[in-house]
């Protein structure tokens, strides 16, 4: 196996288990990966941006197509990064009116015919259809699909008060609404599995003896040093007192400058 | 009981973690391979593009991060896989800045896996900003959005990009997401103007508000979090991670199952609980306060 | 002039292209569409430059505590260290990832670092199921009996214990939650539409920033 490989997997185990160690407490190892993940994926963005729209979408046609127009987006571009310099900071309006007002007309049209005339229709084509076949599942289905639909528009429109016929069809409205959470509640819970599922599995490869049993052993170093600043942070502060506490307190006496 | 009830409520959560981490490993190490249902929302996207001639363009758009790689990596493995049987033209490429790696491995690794050349029968595009405005441009002018492929090919040079300038000469697009931008930005800025077919994969979380645009076929099937995935292997003939991993969900699922029937049952066994009705009638929405708002 | 141009001069462009974009969808003349793609490749750039801000916000922040020695100044550090190693062997990489240094970082460390901080809420989801999952009203009785079925038909042991519980799962998917979903859809829709022309009026004006 090549060393870079090999290194990669005794880089990527112990970088998950220091990022898992949090499950016991906060901890160096965790706070330790946290910010390197920081780091790494701003450094990771930077050089997309520079090669993917600075090279690619902004170099490449300028200078090779002869597309200098592009230049004119760029002017735009520097006007958004004048936000750090507060004199002339109202610049960057220029640049934010052209992307929300753009991006703001774009979407109208677009909004109005997926999610809401072709919504509608979706609801009320099948009632329409209904009456050509014989009442079975698939009307049924349509015809509850409709009174959820219409209920829980009922419930959120708060204009009016919610009595007699209007508060029934907003109470039903809600019932539809929590079999709604209760689904995105089941399926939040099989995508964090799944992700669980995913690290765990790697984390096996690399416990396997052509990774040289990396996760087992990185496992245990690990262990033994969260064993080992958990004494030292019991020695400092006592085992009745929570380290950060200690650090907390120290900061308001001494504020920094 | 109720004494034992509140200890148990009570009780170091690093339990819980401790029963979670079990019910992950254990089926891992040990796999049962219980069968696998097909849903008809996966079968969909499966049966299109058994449909699709070969040399037909497929465009697959790999919008997620490392975040979401354990659910939609398989997904994008399995895809590729059927494309690249099927000898459809691969076009792939990524809105999510930190998705490039993956997406480009994912595309090179299976196509490489068939002998396919770059190029010629599938190229990567890359990473471009701007979500929304990236799929107006491909749908206006292609070789404008993209003017070189990911390695530096002039993207209007590649003989996989022939008789291709816009998303309008686009057989089939799937959209594979783990947020926005991702299947709703495609139909919105994509197919509601441009006219192709196109075909969802999602992270579980986000899965269930994508089943209206189902519905009313505006996406024409679905892949839903890991199962979606196996359950796509599983159509192909090929047992991959995502199958691999169905058992280690059945186990933390019916964990938590357990757990919240338990907490449920404590919950109840303590004196003088009982099931309420949401809300008084003077705070609900609706009411006099609200609607003199 | 100056007061025009901080004030009123954003506005009028926001409403122009605003207008513009809206109008250019009914539009199908070949200078129409030539526009927006114009449009949407100075958009691509000019958001290009925005990530830069986010990017340039976070050194500041890290930047002043190691500057003032703050609490945790020392992992700021790392993050400067990261972010300087990752651009240097990115740039030295040319941006490609294959068999280089920079793909290394990504597939070694930045997967493995963001995978797992996702991965962790799986833990938190089963605890606070356990903790906070209560029938206390009807409702959350309903959401509970919801998210239970969910849970159990749509695992493959569920559907072999009980074969009826998939396409139950499949019918609460398709027909209940859909129609849930699509009363959401249509509601945020308006609402998003309304926003929307509210900045083209120059109603809405958050998104300016500042006093004036």
């Amino acid at each position: 196996m090549a060393s870079s490989v090999l290194l990669g997997a005794w880089v990527a185990a112990g970088l998950t288990l220091c990022m898992f160690s949090f499950l016991y407490k906060d901890n160096p190892f965790f706070r330790f990966g946290e910010h390197l993940y920081v780091g790494i994926s701003m450094g990771y963005t930077i050089v997309r941006i520079y090669y993917d729209v600075m090279v690619k979408s902004l170099y490449t046609p300028v200078m090779q197509e002869g597309k200098w127009w592009f230049l004119i987006a760029a002017i735009l571009g520097l006007l958004v990064l004048t936000r750090f310099i507060p004199k002339i900071s109202w610049l960057s309006r220029i640049s934010f009116a052209v992307i929300v007002g753009f991006g703001s007309g774009v979407a109208i049209p677009r909004i109005i015919s997926s999610n809401i005339l072709q919504q509608v229709q979706g609801t009320l084509k099948p009632i329409l259809n209904a009456g050509q076949s014989s009442f079975g599942m698939a009307q049924f289905n349509a015809l509850l699909i409709l009174v959820g639909v219409v209920t829980v528009l009922i419930y959120f429109f708060f204009s009016i008060e919610h009595k007699g016929p209007i508060r029934v069809a907003a109470r039903i409205g809600i019932y539809f609404l929590m079999i709604n959470f209760g689904a995105g509640f089941g399926y939040t819970v099989m995508a964090r599995m799944s992700l669980l599922i995913g690290r765990f599995d790697d984390l096996i490869l690399f416990a396997s003896r052509d990774y040289g049993y990396a996760s087992l052993v990185l496992l245990g170093m690990i262990a033994f040093g969260l064993f080992m600043w958990e004494r030292s942070s019991t020695a400092s502060f006592g085992p009745d007192q929570d380290p950060r506490a200690a650090v907390s307190d120290a900061r308001d006496e001494h504020p920094p400058q | 009981m109720r004494e034992l009830a509140d200890k148990l409520l009570r009780m170091d959560r690093r339990v819980i973690f401790v029963l979670i981490a079990l019910a992950t490993l254990i089926p891992l190490l040990r796999p049962i391979g219980f069968p696998i249902r097909i849903s008809p929302e996966v079968k969909r996207i499966y049966d299109h593009i058994e449909s699709l001639p070969a040399g037909s363009v497929f465009v697959l758009s790999l919008d997620f991060d490392p975040a979401s790689k354990p659910e939609l990596y398989p997904m994008a493995v399995a895809l590729l896989n059927h494309a690249f049987k099927r000898d459809l033209r691969v076009v792939g490429l990524t809105l999510w800045v930190t998705g490039t790696g993956m997406a480009e491995k994912v595309v090179s690794g299976i196509a490489s896996e068939y002998g396919k050349r770059r190029g010629v029968d599938y190229t990567f595009l890359g990473y471009s900003p701007g979500g929304t405005n990236v799929i107006i441009n491909m749908g206006q002018d292609l070789a404008a959005t993209f003017p070189t492929d990911h390695y530096g090919v002039r993207t209007a040079d590649l003989p996989v990009m022939q008789g291709v300038t816009s998303l309008r000469q686009v057989d089939y697009v799937v959209s594979l997401a783990a947020g926005t931008p991702g299947v709703e930005s495609w139909y919105v800025y994509g197919k509601e103007k441009y006219g192709f077919e196109l075909g969802g994969g999602v992270t579980a979380v986000i899965a269930p508000g994508l089943y209206p645009f189902l519905d009313t076929g505006q996406i024409n099937g679905l892949i839903g979090g890991l199962r979606g995935a196996a359950e796509y292997e599983t159509l192909i003939g090929m047992k991959g991670k995502a199958v691999a991993g169905m058992d280690a969900q059945s186990a933390t699922h019916f964990i938590i199952i357990g757990l919240i029937l338990l907490c449920n049952l404590f919950y109840f066994l303590t004196p003088g609980t009982r099931i309420r009705s949401f809300g008084s009638a003077q705070n609900s929405p609706g009411s006099p306060r609200e609607a003199g708002r | 002039m100056i007061l025009f141009l901080r004030r009123t001069f954003p506005l009028i462009l926001t409403f122009l292209f605003g207008v513009a974009g809206a109008l250019q969808y009914y539009i199908p003349h070949p200078v129409s569409e030539a526009a927006l793609t114009e449009v949407s490749v100075w958009l691509r750039i000019i958001l290009g430059f925005a990530m830069i801000l986010g990017i340039a916000s976070l050194c500041h922040v890290h930047y002043a505590k190691i500057r003032i020695r703050a609490a945790g100044w020392g992992y700021s550090l790392v993050v400067y260290v990261s972010m300087l190693a990752t651009v240097v062997i990115g740039l030295w990489s040319r941006g490609q990832e294959e068999g280089t240094g920079f793909g290394w970082i990504y597939t070694y460390a930045l997967l493995a670092l963001q995978g797992t901080m996702f991965s962790m809420l799986g833990f938190f989801v089963a605890s606070a199921a356990f903790r906070a999952f209560r029938a206390r009203s009807k409702e959350a009785a309903i959401l509970l009996v919801a998210a239970v079925l969910m849970m159990f038909g749509r695992v493959p042991l569920g559907e072999y214990l009980i074969p009826a519980a998939g396409p139950i799962a499949g019918w609460l998917l398709n027909v209940l939650n859909t129609a849930a979903r699509r009363g959401i859809i249509i509601g945020i829709s308006l609402g998003g539409i309304a926003t929307s022309i509210k900045i083209i009026l120059g109603i809405e004006r958050s998104y300016l920033g500042g006093r004036d």
